[in-house]
């Protein structure tokens, strides 16, 4: 299944999702589609789900709080392992994602 | 009537007169979400320019540009009275800095100012994870989410000043800046 938009595509791929383009959404309502697709992937069954963001730009606060609330989710499920992939080539994600790992201890943040 | 101050004082009352100057008009076409993500990319492109002699000093100016502009457009959009908003950014002794004024009702005016009460005292980064502890488990939106980052992961200095307009309006003028890799064009 794929969200997408002029700006954005966002999709899985078995038990990795993976996030392209400019997320500039205008809030939580806005956001919902996407966080019940991801949600629906982290309550899938799956031993390890990964985030690969290695292909998002730019992301507003509103999309902070969504990647923050769905590691909330799957930081209350004992077995699952998340792994967040990230690239220092765009600025935010070393700035914003550790705070991921703060939420999360348990999460694999891997920055290249 | 003095306007009522909150973040760093001396960012309220600097000067941006040698800055670009951009007003965002509520017309035909409505103001709409969109604009504001237009509206940072305009700035981000035109600021970031002179860091364009390291590649790494670019990226690293665009997006913080881009990003801060966007966050205080997209609140002044979200949170607006009909009308404009007006937007001054420059280039300033070594930070980008960027003011955004706008009008806002009695009951925003108050939510908000009791939110700049709880950060004077605290740490932005705590508030921060607290905010989105608090944001998983509600629907509300308006969180101050977008500020709580732009203190705690991009270091900006901020001031709000609220000023009484007519009736129940307040003018909200938000200043913020965010210090710039070193130039490589002067």
């Amino acid at each position: 299944m794929e969200i997408s938009d002029e700006n954005f595509r966002v999709w899985a791929e078995q038990n990795e999702v993976y996030f392209d383009g400019v997320f500039r959404l205008a809030g939580p309502d806005a956001y919902a589609p996407i966080y019940s697709l991801i949600s629906g992937l982290l309550h899938g069954g799956h031993k390890q789900v990964t985030f690969n963001l290695t292909g998002l730009e730019f992301l507003n606060s509103s999309g902070i709080n969504l990647l923050a609330k769905l590691t909330i989710e799957a930081r209350k499920m004992d077995d699952l392992l998340l792994v967040v992939k990230g690239t220092h080539q765009y600025p935010w994600q070393a700035k914003s994602l550790p705070n991921l790992k703060k939420l999360h201890p348990l999460l694999d943040l891997r920055l290249a | 009537m003095r306007p009522t101050v909150y973040g760093v004082e001396s960012l309220a009352g600097i000067s941006l007169d040698s800055g670009t100057r951009l007003t965002l008009t509520d017309g035909p076409l409505q103001l709409g979400w969109k604009h504001s993500g237009m509206t940072s990319d305009f700035i981000a492109e035109v600021m970031a320019l002179r860091y364009s002699g390291s590649r790494k000093g670019y990226m690293q100016a665009h997006h913080d540009i881009g990003y801060l502009s966007n966050e205080l457009i997209e609140n002044a959009v979200k949170f607006r009275q009909p009308g404009e908003i007006l937007i001054e950014a420059g280039i300033f002794d070594g930070s980008f800095l960027i003011r955004v004024q706008n009008t806002i009702d009695g009951v925003t005016s108050a939510r908000f100012q009791q939110l700049l009460h709880r950060l004077q005292s605290r740490d932005p980064g705590e508030l921060l994870l607290e905010q989105i502890e608090t944001n998983a488990i509600s629907t509300a939106s308006g969180s101050g989410l977008g500020l709580l980052t732009l203190l705690s992961d991009y270091d900006a200095k901020m001031a709000w000043a609220f000023e009484e307009n007519e009736g129940e309006r307040i003018i909200l003028t938000t200043t913020a800046a965010v210090a710039m890799p070193p130039s490589s064009n002067p």
